[in-house]
């Protein structure tokens, strides 16, 4: 009962928070990234976008980061990069290691000596 | 005496041989496939490449365990002029439980510090053109086996004789791998590679449209700052894109410099007469500046103009309308 007070306590200061710099946004202007990128209806990607970045904003939250983060941090995207990420985190290439380099690669290697120098 | 294999060995051994040729050769034209851009490199150095060039002074932050974003960003950030160190990255591009870094987000990163993040054409010759204007690339290679072993590292340079590239990687201060073998690790991220930029320069390979879209997400991030820089310098390589015009103008109507703001416009006005969104901001501008009367017009036209905008227009036209009293907003109306 406690938890899941908790949650949608969280998820509503999540909302809150992203929505802030929307509100801040210049009442009036048009912005330049809605025309860098054509969209056939300017309010109704707001709105889906805005709902996609609640969304990815969580979702960095279960891998690992807090509230803050998660959302500075969707904050610093745009809405392709938002759409990009919502719901396929966990199949994105996550770079981590350098270790490992393989066989192959340097039977790939030799290869291209050859190649690099016949030429 | 004469050790003379029985026919049955030697026919073995033979064909052991021509099996062994039969596979290099088979392994050969297969990794040719598997670098299609090596190979046509191969046939000679694009026009404009010097032979060989290696960015030295670029710094070196060996990786800890699972980080290579964010050394690799440091990498590039430092380049760019940004002071920070890999530790300072580690909260805004690691993901604890993915123990790695998202491409999306070495993208986004780059941006929270007030510079201009550029993902380049999946072009190796692209790759080398940055390095030879004095920019280190990011590029995400895989060199595991399988699907997991992705890598971020950092081309500083190239030596086009022996057929070497030279990289930051991992705990490598100087990594130097044979072209073909970036190919084939680089390939399989498709061909992923980006770079890092001040707001007052170019990437080499820029195409006027991406670049726009970079620096339009700068400014959709709040640095009016940086991105009004950013496209001062992009109207100076192309004075005729009128986005950009909007985007400056933009910038500046967020610092409140509401006056420059206008002339951007109206000169932005006089190119593009049609254009919504130059109407419709320049209206705003105008109105702001406390000028409605001179401001609706403009709006009117906006309307007028009609397309994905004009929800907007139809807005900050009754607004304006509203500003100046009732008298004739309801008469003039445009439907």
């Amino acid at each position: 009962m406690r938890s899941s007070w908790t949650r949608m306590l969280c998820r509503l200061l999540m909302v809150l928070m992203i929505w802030t710099p929307f509100q801040l946004a210049q009442a009036g202007m048009i912005g330049t990234d809605q025309l860098v990128v054509a969209s056939a209806n300017a309010d109704r990607t707001t709105v889906l976008e805005f709902l996609g970045r609640a969304d990815v904003a969580n979702q960095l939250q279960s891998f690992g980061l807090d509230a803050k983060s998660a959302t500075d941090r969707v904050a610093a995207m745009t809405d392709q990069e938002v759409q990009m990420l919502a719901g396929k985190i966990n199949s994105m290439p996550a770079g981590a290691d350098s270790t490992g380099i393989i066989l192959l690669l340097i039977i790939v290697g030799v290869a291209v000596w050859w190649i690099w120098f016949r030429r | 005496m004469d050790l003379v294999p029985p026919l049955a060995i030697r026919f073995v051994l033979d064909n052991a041989r021509f099996a062994a040729g039969v596979f290099i050769l088979a392994a050969l034209s297969g990794c040719a496939s598997l670098m299609p851009q090596t190979m046509e490199l191969a046939k000679g150095l694009p026009p404009g490449l010097p032979d060989k060039v290696e960015l030295t002074e670029t710094p070196f932050f060996s990786q800890q365990r699972y980080q290579c974003g964010p050394a690799a960003l440091a990498t590039v950030l430092n380049t760019a002029g940004v002071k920070v160190t890999d530790e300072d990255l580690v909260p805004e591009v690691y993901l604890p439980t993915r123990e790695g870094s998202l491409q999306v987000e070495m993208l986004a990163a780059a941006r929270r510090h007030g510079l201009i993040s550029y993902q380049l054409a999946p072009r190796f010759e692209d790759v080398l053109r940055e390095i030879a204007a004095g920019t280190p690339v990011v590029v995400l290679q895989n060199l595991g086996m399988f699907s997991s072993g992705w890598h971020y590292a950092v081309a500083i340079g190239y030596d086009y004789e022996k057929g070497t590239l030279v990289l930051r990687s991992g705990t490598q201060e100087r990594d130097v791998m044979p072209f073909g073998v970036h190919e084939v690790v680089w390939l399989r991220g498709g061909y992923w590679a980006m770079v890092v930029m001040p707001p007052d320069k170019i990437p080499a390979t820029a195409d006027e449209n991406r670049w726009l879209a970079s620096v339009a997400a700068l400014e959709r991030i709040g640095d009016a700052r940086n991105s009004r820089t950013a496209y001062r310098t992009f109207l100076g390589r192309w004075p005729e894109n009128v986005n950009a015009s909007i985007g400056l103008a933009n910038a500046h109507h967020s610092l409140g410099e509401l006056k420059d703001a206008e002339a951007v416009l109206r000169k932005a006005e006089s190119r593009a007469p049609d254009s919504v969104v130059v109407l419709n901001n320049l209206a705003q501008t105008l109105s702001d500046l406390g000028r409605d009367q001179e401001a609706l017009p403009f709006a009117e036209r906006a309307v007028a103009a009609g397309g994905p905008f004009a929800g907007a227009a139809q807005k900050t036209r009754d607004a304006i309308a509203q500003k100046l009293g009732s008298k004739g907003a309801g008469v003039q109306r445009l439907q």
